[in-house]
Order: C-alpha cells, then structure tokens, then sequence
C-alpha cells in the first residue's frame, strides 16, 4: 500500500539522520498509522461533538431542573460521580472517536451535577473548585484522549478564574495570565523535547495546547483595555512585563530564522518592535495575542493562528474604543501608526528582497 | 517553499514514529524544522502581509475616527472633498503604481472602506442617520465595479456583508411589515445562490480560483439563516413564507449533500445534519416542553451527533480507499 511505502521513507530517512542506535516498534508505527487511517478526525468532527456535547448537557440540566430532581443533593453528587465515571470509563475502554459526544455530555453533566450538588449540601465554593480541578487532573491522566483532556484543561483553568474572582484577589489574574504565557511559549517551542521524552504521554501536546490557547485568551479578556475587573487602569499594564519581553524574545527568534545578520537592520528591528510594543503595554491582551500568532506561525499551526488573529483584532478595536482620548487624538495615533506599519512594509519589502538575492 | 521539505512529512508522522522509537530530541527538532516549521521564506511573506495589512488598516481607521470627530470649524466641501481626495490618490495609485497585485488589492480594500466613511460623511452633513439603509445601499453599489474587476476575495467578503446589512436594514427600516422568516429566507436564498454560481463557475471556469475559507462561510452564513429561520417559524405559528423556506431548505440541504459526495468535501456534510437535528430538537420541545422531552432531547442529540460522527468517519474511509 501507498502508505506502507510512506512510512518506510520516513523511517528510513530518520535512521539515516540518527545513526544505529536509532531503534523502533515496526509494528506498533504500522498499527498506529492504520488507526489514525480509519479514525481521521478533522477539526469539524471535533467541533461537532464539542457542540452536540454541550447542547445536550443544556437540554439534560434542563430536564434536571423542570423535573425537580435536583432537590436531593446527595443523589445529585452520586449521579455526577456516575457519569462522570462513565465518561472517563468509556474513553479508556472504547478509543472511538464516535463517543466522544457521549462521553463530552456525561462528562460535562457530571461535573455540573457534582458542582451543583456540592454547593447545595453547603461545601464551600473554594472546595468545590479545587475538587474539579483534581477530577480534571485525574481525567486527563488516566483518559489521555483528545477530547476529554482538552475539556479538563478548559475546567481547571476556569475554576482557577472562578477561584481568583471569587476570593476578590482580581490582581491574581497577572500571575495566572503570566503562567500561562510562560506555560504556552515554552511548550510552543520545545515541542521536540516534549515529543522525545518517554515520561510524558505526546498524545496529550495537541490538546493540551489548544486548551491552553483558550485559557490564555479568556484570562487575556481580563486584561484588555478597560478590562471585566474595576480595579482601575492602573494595574492593568503588570502583564506586559511577561508578554512584552516574551514577544521581543520570539522576535529574535524569528529574525535568525529570516537570517538578518546586519547589525544596523537588527536595530532597526528591535527599536520599531519596542516602539509598537511600548503603546500596548497599558494593555497587554494585545502583546499577548500577538505572542500567539507568532509562535503558531512559527511553529505551523494553523489553528492557533486563526484564534490568535481574530483575537488579535479584537483587543486592538477594544484598545482604541476605551481610550479616553478624544476621537481626533485617536485618529491621529492610529494614523500615524498605520504610516509607521506601511515604513515597516517597504522596510521589510526592500530588506527581504535584498537578503534573498544573497 | 515545497521544495525546501524533503520528506512530505506532516506533524502527524513525526509524533506516531517518535511514540514508537527512541528518536532523538535532537533529530526530531530537525525533523521538525525542516520538513513542518515556518521557513525563512514564508516568514518573509507572512511579515510582508501582516505589515501593509496593519498599515492600510490603522491608516483607514484613523481617517474613519478623524471624521467622526465632529468637526465643526471644516466646512462641508472641504470634509468630502478631503475624502473625495484620498480616494483617489488611493485609486491612481492602485491604478498606475508597480506594486505586488496582492498590495493593490489591499490598498483598494481600504479605499473601498473609505467611500463608506465618503458616504457616512454625507450623512453626517445632510443629517440622513448613520444606520439608514441607502447609506449601505449607496456604499454597496459604488464599490460594485472595484470587487468584480479587482476579484479579491476579502473584498468579495466585505462586499457580501454590505448586501447582507443593507437588506436587513431595509427590512427594518423601510419594510417593517416582512416577518422575520421571510427576511431569513431571503438572506438564506441570497447567500445559497452566490454559493452555486461560485461552485458552477468553480466546475466550469479553470481559471477561477476561490479560497476554501470563502465558500465555507458563506456557506456557514446560509445555514445559520435558514436553520434561526425555521425555528422562529416552528415557535411562531403566524410567520409568512415558512413553508417556502421549509421547501426551500429541504432543496437546497439535498443538493448540498448531493454535491458533498459527488466532490468528496465533508464540510456540508457536517454542518447540513447538524442543522437538521438543531431543528428537530426545537421541533421536539415545541411539542411539549415536559421534563420528559427534555431529557428525550438529550439522547437525541447525543445519538444523533454520533451517529453522524460516524457516518463521517465511514465516508472518510470509503473516499480514502477509493483513492
């Protein structure tokens, strides 16, 4: 078949660049290659069974509520323990993709029935939160499928939200935007290592990044301009002491890949990044978007740069709509930005063009 | 940039044979780089889009925000006649200038934003309102002639949404007395039928080319009419035209997943049965919204997505093998 074919030049091309000691499971490659044959899971079959999750969770909880069966609690959090059970049960046991809707809504009605449950027999919220997250650390752990763990990254880090919102400590949100950034970068770019090391289980990376992606951008939200939290302008900036260094750390990376070598170039570069970055730095979600469309660029990764993008564009015209400038000043600042980007466009034009006659 | 990867190999490839081997951190970070990772060249290209992108766009927003700025002192010739001005320094430049194609097209999406704030400026001086609908008529059809000839496809993009807004608009405005479902199967068949002609000037025509994303929200959009539609007509029994949409909907989702199998695309095929089992789900709690039903709901939704989810795999198989 083609794809034995393909899978020999591989093999065979990576024996070449590592020597003898390269050695592997024939076998276990073959197999694995014609499961993910007969299991190709596209982005909208991941999207449908996320959303045909969730719209069933809602009509479930529905049911819940118009029957009245939520008045016993300690049925309640048996219940949510039973499905979510099942859920984690039935993904170890069927690695399908065709019951990832099933074990989604079991999933996520469980969590809900144990969140509700809980409350209603008067265990603190805190508790709760931090018994989620150690469901959602189990789930990953012993589940290691796509769905699932993607779903126990969104949990965590929303209990961490609801946790930092909840105990009125709004500041927290920079160290939590700060760990996920620095969490973010460093999986973005040693994706090799995490790859190679045995210990951690590969399968995870995908979701496990694509769950981070959204946790940043939700924690980013926070800090946009104006920000979801009153606690005033002022603090808003402390972010931009991780995504602003982070930036101009990728920036270097980025310029030795396009190879400038030229000493007075990257002066130019790094003045014209710090001159954009600087303006932003009251609020960071902008720096930080931006952190995630270049590290998905580099890296390849298309989903990543589509979210990134969008939300690019969106704490941008947040930015400029909460200004309290007048909209002649604004005008002015964006014009002269925009003037500033078409420099960099005949900079970057003219600068590239020369390398590549090199 | 195809012949800077060696092996053809994807990402997929480099996790399965790295799970399976003792593959080096080393060589897969070579791996990595050489056959999946951004090069020196499409970084250059990448960075020469996002720049004259940034610029048009902040430049056009500033001339957007410098005009909103009530400007009491400009007299009104000299406000239309600044824009009237930048319009077409824009235009020659398009017109005459030796830039790369991709830039003019960018360019003359900018100015095409900017006959808009031409035509808000108008408004704000002869006091028409800002969301009336001859202003986004006025805009739609003076940009007409610049997304035919240019044949950008962000420009075609923002061309439909002007359609799209003024027919809305006028809906509200002017014909108050359409019901909502016969304003959503306008905008359903408007949109279904650009998306033919784009599939049958796709089958006919080899020298056109229109980009994945373009057809796919579009067709995305169409959905999204007709299945908010439906449901407004299945909850409000007094809506004219339903059963014109319904018949409508049902010509339209078969001839959408007629053309699915025949070109072997899954994305109608995902989203059409997704649509209808939104709808039956609404058609199930108007029939009663019992406790019951809503837990009937539940399964249905799960057994239905995953019977599809399955049906899509299959079908995935089957055009794998047949290839």
């Amino acid at each position: 078949m083609e794809n034995d074919i393909n899978i020999r030049k591989n093999i065979e091309y990576i024996r070449e660049l590592e020597g003898n000691s390269f050695k592997f499971n024939e076998t276990e490659i073959e197999k694995e290659y014609a499961n993910s044959q007969k299991e190709k899971s596209s982005i909208a079959i991941k999207i449908l069974s996320v959303i045909g999750g969730f719209l069933a969770t809602l009509a479930f909880l529905g049911f819940l509520l118009i029957a009245g069966l939520h008045d016993s609690e300690v049925g309640l959090v048996i219940t949510g323990i039973g499905f979510t059970g099942v859920a984690i049960w039935s993904n170890v046991e069927y690695k399908k993709l065709i019951i990832d809707t099933l074990s989604v809504s079991a999933y996520a009605i469980g969590l809900c029935l144990i969140a509700s449950g809980l409350t209603a027999l008067d265990v603190g919220d805190h508790t709760v939160c931090i018994l989620l997250m150690l469901i959602s650390l189990l789930t990953i752990g012993i589940t290691k499928s796509y769905i699932l763990s993607f779903i126990s990254v969104l949990t965590i880090n929303g209990c961490f939200i609801y946790l930092i919102i909840d105990s009125d400590v709004h500041s927290l949100i920079h160290i939590y935007d700060a760990i996920l950034l620095v969490l973010l970068t460093y999986m973005f770019l040693n994706e090799a290592k995490l790859l190679a090391d045995k210990r951690l289980p590969s399968k995870l990376y995908n979701p496990i990044r694509i769950g981070l992606i959204i946790s940043l951008i939700i924690g980013l939200v926070f800090v946009g301009q104006r920000g979801i939290f009153d606690f005033g302008i002022k603090h808003i900036w402390v972010s931009s002491i991780i995504t602003i260094p982070l930036t101009i750390y990728l920036i270097s990376l980025i310029v030795k890949i396009i190879g400038i070598t030229n000493t007075k170039s990257l002066y130019l570069i790094y003045s014209f990044s710090i001159l954009f970055l600087i303006p932003t730095a009251i609020s960071p979600a902008i720096s930080g978007a931006l952190l995630i469309i270049l590290l998905s660029f580099l890296v390849n990764y298309k989903t990543g740069l589509v979210i990134g993008v969008i939300s690019f564009i969106y704490f941008i015209s947040q930015y400029y709509y909460d200004l309290n400038f007048t909209l002649l000043t604004k005008s002015i600042i964006l014009f002269v930005s925009g003037i500033v980007f078409l420099l960099f466009y005949v900079f970057t034009h003219k600068k590239l063009g020369q390398n590549e006659e090199v | 940039m195809l012949n800077s990867r060696k092996q053809n190999m994807e990402r997929k490839d480099i996790e399965i044979i790295s799970r399976h081997s003792n593959w080096t951190e080393k060589g897969i970070d070579k791996v990595l780089k050489e056959e999946v990772y951004s090069d020196s060249k499409s970084w250059k290209g990448f960075l020469n889009l996002l720049f004259i992108s940034l610029g048009v766009g902040f430049t056009v927003s500033g001339i957007i925000f410098f005009f909103a700025y009530n400007w009491a002192d400009l007299h009104k010739f000299a406000k239309m006649g600044l824009i009237e001005s930048l319009i077409i320094l824009t235009t020659i430049a398009v017109l005459f200038s030796k830039l790369n194609l991709n830039v003019k097209n960018i360019i003359l999406t900018g100015t095409s934003v900017l006959v808009g704030v031409l035509i808000a400026v108008f408004g704000q001086i002869y006091q028409t309102g800002a969301n009336a609908y001859d202003f986004f008529l006025g805009w739609t059809l003076f940009i007409s002639l610049w997304v035919v000839i240019s044949n950008f496809p962000p420009l075609w993009m923002v061309f439909l949404i002007l359609v799209n807004t003024t027919f809305v608009l006028y809906s509200q405005q002017v014909a108050s007395d359409w019901s909502e479902v016969f304003v959503f199967s306008s905008l359903f068949l408007f949109n279904s039928l650009v998306l033919v002609i784009l599939h049958l000037l796709l089958k006919f025509r080899n020298d056109i080319k229109v980009p994945s994303w373009f057809t796919s929200i579009l067709g995305l959009a169409a959905i999204v009419f007709s299945t908010i539609g439906i449901i407004i007509g299945i909850f409000d029994n007094d809506q004219s035209s339903f059963l014109i949409l319904l018949l409508l909907s049902i010509v339209a989702y078969g001839a959408g997943l007629i053309y699915s199998f025949r070109t072997k695309s899954g994305f109608y095929l995902s989203i059409i049965p997704f649509s209808i089992i939104v709808i039956i789900s609404s058609l199930l709690i108007k029939i009663s919204e019992d406790a019951a039903m809503f837990f009937i709901v539940s399964i249905f939704i799960i057994a239905s997505v995953t019977l599809l989810i399955k049906g899509l795999l299959d079908i995935q198989k089957k055009w794998n093998n047949g290839k």
